[in-house]
């Protein structure tokens, strides 16, 4: 008579979620690939960062003890993620500073909009980002390491590393956009209701368009929808190339239409995350006229 | 797996058990913009009887893209409400329908089954 782990070790379906589990594992902690779309996903959060606040801690403005070391902080760590001097000590740096305007800043001494979404999306996305290997490319260290490499007489290093927080980053999004949806599934926000009272606020005022209410339930349901597609499709790849532009649009759509500040902006870098790193490293080196990069692998998709 | 869970714990501690903590993120969006604003239609009836819809801009000589465009709160319409009243004149009857938005939807606040202007 087997022994009963035997039995269950025997058993099809568990087989089967042993396999799955192995090749979520190897997909989440296990793969190496171009550190290219790290990099451009961390200089690009740099030129969020500013964008978003750059001109709100100018020296001048906020002339305290904390508030000149939080705009010195902001400063230093955000060039040092741009150029990618120590990147992802600068990355953590730079996060660990927008946690704190958005808990300490924004919730503690009520600066309201470092409370929203888009703040803790940025300084979430910084952190994530210091778990990738975001310096290895487009980098003051990949200029120091090429250099070194040189001086050694041995060949440069490879731009190369583990994606695990690229996956952390894909985990993130379809989080954001689960719960997104989720929230709004229910007859408020699906009747349309919700979309008319935003509309009304930003746009018409008090005074209510004739045929508003067919589009606002129509756009609500699409809305939803969508957003649970991105959540459990945006991950995988043959769902990916259905919805990718619809998520950008989505998110253009948001973002020249409602105060939403740098979120789409950051949403759309982040998709990046969602690609095959060497087939971005491939794309990257067939624009720049390069030819394959010698790390590539991958199709885009 | 810690940092997953991290993410995920936010929005079901909000969302699933109603724990509201600024140091997890619920993600729910567009949830509160918009709450408050009123969605409202004046009509103005004349000496023959007939009710025609009552331009509260034109009557009050306010800009339509000013103050009077939004209506923000309950307060806030019964004081617009006021204003016409009395730029309508002793013994005008001006019906209002107005609702209001809430978390849960549209809310009747006012309905045009009364002259306004004799509360």
């Amino acid at each position: 008579m087997p022994a009963p782990t035997d039995a269950v070790g025997d058993w099809p379906g568990w087989r089967l979620m042993h396999a799955f589990a192995a090749r979520f594992v190897a997909w989440a902690v296990e793969t190496e690939g171009s550190s290219r779309s790290s990099a451009l996903i961390r200089i690009g959060l740099a030129m969020l960062f500013w964008s978003r606040w750059a001109g709100e801690l100018l020296l001048y403005r906020d002339q305290s003890p904390v508030g000149l070391l939080l705009a010195a902080s902001f400063f230093v760590a955000t060039v040092l993620l741009f150029v990618g001097y120590h990147s992802r000590i600068a990355a953590v740096w730079t996060g660990s500073i927008g946690l704190a305007m958005y808990s300490y800043f924004g919730h503690q001494l009520g600066r309201e909009p470092w409370t929203h979404h888009h703040t803790y999306l940025l300084a979430v996305a910084a952190l994530l980002i210091a778990l990738t290997p975001c310096g290895r490319s487009y980098s003051l260290d990949r200029y120091l390491a090429v250099t070194r490499a040189e001086r050694a007489g041995l060949p440069p290093p490879a731009e190369r590393g583990n994606l695990w927080g690229l996956r952390l980053i894909v985990v993130q999004l379809s989080v954001l956009y689960f719960f997104a949806a989720f929230d709004k599934t229910n007859h408020a926000f699906l009747s349309g209701a919700r979309i008319e009272a935003i509309f009304l606020w930003y746009y018409a005022g008090s005074d209510y368009p004739a045929g508003l209410a067919w589009l606002a339930a129509i756009v609500s349901f699409a809305v939803v929808a969508l957003e649970y597609c991105l959540a459990f499709g945006l991950p995988f790849r043959a769902a990916r190339r259905y919805l990718v532009l619809p998520g950008l649009a989505f998110h253009a759509i948001i973002y020249v239409t409602l105060p939403v500040y740098t979120f789409s902006a950051t949403m759309a870098l982040l998709y990046l995350a969602y690609f095959d790193a060497d087939a971005v490293d491939k794309v990257i080196a067939r624009l720049q006229g390069t030819g394959s990069a010698g790390t590539a692998k991958g199709e885009i998709s | 797996m810690v940092i997953a869970a991290f993410m995920v714990a936010g929005p079901v501690a909000e969302q699933v058990f109603g724990v509201r903590t600024a140091l997890l993120r619920s993600w729910t969006m567009f949830s509160a913009i918009g709450l408050g604003v009123i969605d409202a239609s004046f009509e103005i009836r004349r000496p023959d009887g007939a009710l025609l819809p009552l331009d509260r801009f034109e009557m009050l000589g306010a800009s339509r893209s000013g103050g009077l465009k939004r209506i923000e709160s309950r307060d806030e319409l019964a004081s617009v409400i006021k204003r016409l009243c009395a730029a309508a004149g002793q013994g005008a009857d001006i019906r209002v329908r107005a609702r209001q938005a809430t978390r849960a939807g549209w809310q009747i606040v006012h309905s045009d089954a009364e002259n306004a202007c004799a509360d």
